[in-house]
């Protein structure tokens, strides 16, 4: 049976917007497409919301909401940029464009911003993880220079202590 | 109840220096000049591992490699730690990766004492700025279904961060005014954590010397009350609830749950921390308790070297 949500909630995505999204995770980062099949994928002007399928989201369908789920992709330019959160939780399952910082790249990335790397990967976005299975967020790669695309406002020279 | 009376900027008032706060007090506290003493000492950095994003024991290595002393709160939960010379949680990397919350423990303790089951309905009535919801996902593994409400817009933002940033994915915000929630569906599990004097909040220090007493406190149970009758209404038959504060006034604790089982045929449930605590009051200020109020739970600072803070688990008769 179908939920029918309050005006308030995002649309949910149509199936090729969601087709999207699935596709561009397995295409650019290998990230299983049945990973979302366990998600309501809604969709409000330039982003993705997920937010677990459960039996009891119908019951709560009639609330008027401000915010659903976890924001997990925004529309930029024609690429799909997934959010620092998506990939922290979800960055685990990727099986490509993944580049694992020794200490030295992230001092330089949390200083500078970005850092200068080799890789044979088409430009996009890269998942930055560390030791330890850390899953840091995301990156650039762009002319031999992955940018940091963690939110600057968070990055603190003290995380590097 | 008009929608400002809470958070309205409000005239405090002196009561007294730290050794005379609280004094009306005094008959209940136990041991109440090392309570007393205990506000002179600044709040210990209590952080909650969240296992929705890490491995806790993994998260603790990470940080005592950093040189912090990690020291666990108790036995039972392996996600509470006290960390000591810690002044700016925020700053490190595992708060940026969602592996970390700076949190008192008392509060933390709350989710703990409801406990909701995997693929729940629960609803949180005033869930910012989040540290509590985000604690409920973590329980409940993300699954089943979590509604987090607050009034406030503004504090919606805080609220969305928090969620966000700890990998909450199981729940949406909503902002309706707690007391008058849609009733339309009843819920598994309903945390009340209440807003309150926050007289277990305050510590003596170089700023603060002086308890101010916020004169608006006395019409802060009529709104609990009215808080805590919705919660109840909103309950599933064998549904569970958790009113919870951070005041030691027994007139916005035990006075307010009082109200409810006069009002409805409500029950109080054992509470199960972990750690020891004080049992709720059986009378104050010429006012005699339901005897089932000594199941509530007062923890206090000289105990818990924590927030003060009061919580009752509910069930339905």
């Amino acid at each position: 049976m179908s939920i029918r949500w309050a005006s308030s909630w995002p649309e949910l995505a149509d199936d090729d917007s969601r087709q999207a999204v699935s596709t561009y995770l397995l295409e650019r980062f290998g990230i299983p497409l049945e990973i979302l099949d366990k998600y309501y994928l809604f969709e409000r002007k330039k982003g993705w919301f997920i937010l677990g399928k459960s039996e009891q989201v119908k019951n709560g369908a009639h609330l008027k909401v401000s915010k659903v789920g976890l924001r997990a992709f925004r529309k930029v330019g024609h690429f799909i940029k997934p959010t620092t959160r998506f990939i922290q939780a979800f960055g685990h399952f990727a099986s490509k464009s993944v580049f694992q910082m020794d200490r030295p790249q992230f001092e330089t990335l949390v200083l500078t911003g970005e850092i200068p790397v080799d890789l044979t990967l088409e430009k996009g976005y890269v998942i930055l993880t560390m030791e330890d299975d850390v899953v840091l967020g995301l990156g650039f790669y762009i002319h031999g220079t992955i940018r940091s695309q963690l939110p600057r406002s968070e990055i603190r020279e003290t995380m590097l202590e | 109840m008009p929608r400002y009376l809470i958070w309205m900027p409000l005239t405090r008032e002196i009561v007294g220096s730290v050794n005379t706060t609280f004094e009306t007090y005094h008959n209940f506290i136990p041991d109440f000049s090392l309570f007393q003493e205990s506000l002179t000492k600044p709040f210990p950095v209590h952080l909650r591992i969240n296992s929705l994003l890490a491995h806790p024991s993994k998260v603790v290595s990470a940080l005592r490699k950093k040189g912090l002393l990690m020291t666990r709160v108790c036995r039972e939960y392996d996600t509470l730690y006290i960390a000591e010379d810690l002044p700016y949680p925020g700053n490190l990397l595992e708060y940026f990766l969602g592996h970390i919350h700076p949190q008192a423990m008392t509060s933390a303790l709350a989710a703990l004492a409801l406990r909701p089951r995997k693929d729940a309905l629960v609803l949180d009535m005033c869930a910012a700025p989040g540290g509590k919801s985000a604690h409920l996902a973590d329980l409940m593994g993300n699954t089943g279904f979590m509604v987090c409400n607050d009034l406030y817009t503004n504090r919606h933002v805080s609220l969305g961060h928090t969620l966000s940033r700890l990998g909450v994915q199981n729940s949406v915000v909503t902002g309706y005014q707690a007391q008058e929630f849609p009733l339309r569906q009843p819920f598994d599990y309903i945390l009340a954590d209440v807003p309150c004097s926050c007289e277990g909040r305050f510590r003596k220090t170089p700023k603060d010397t002086q308890y101010r007493e916020n004169k608006k406190k006395a019409l802060l149970p009529d709104i609990q009350k009215k808080i805590l009758l919705r919660g109840f209404d909103l309950l599933k038959d064998n549904g569970e609830m958790l009113y919870a504060t951070c005041t030691y006034n027994p007139a916005e604790n035990e006075s307010v749950v009082n109200f409810l089982l006069k009002e409805r045929d409500a029950d109080l449930l054992p509470i199960h921390l972990g750690i020891a605590f004080e049992p709720g009051l059986s009378e104050w200020d010429n006012e005699i308790y339901d005897k089932r109020l000594t199941k509530t739970a007062r923890l206090y600072p000289h105990h818990v070297d924590s927030v003060g803070f009061f919580m009752a688990r509910i069930g339905r008769r």
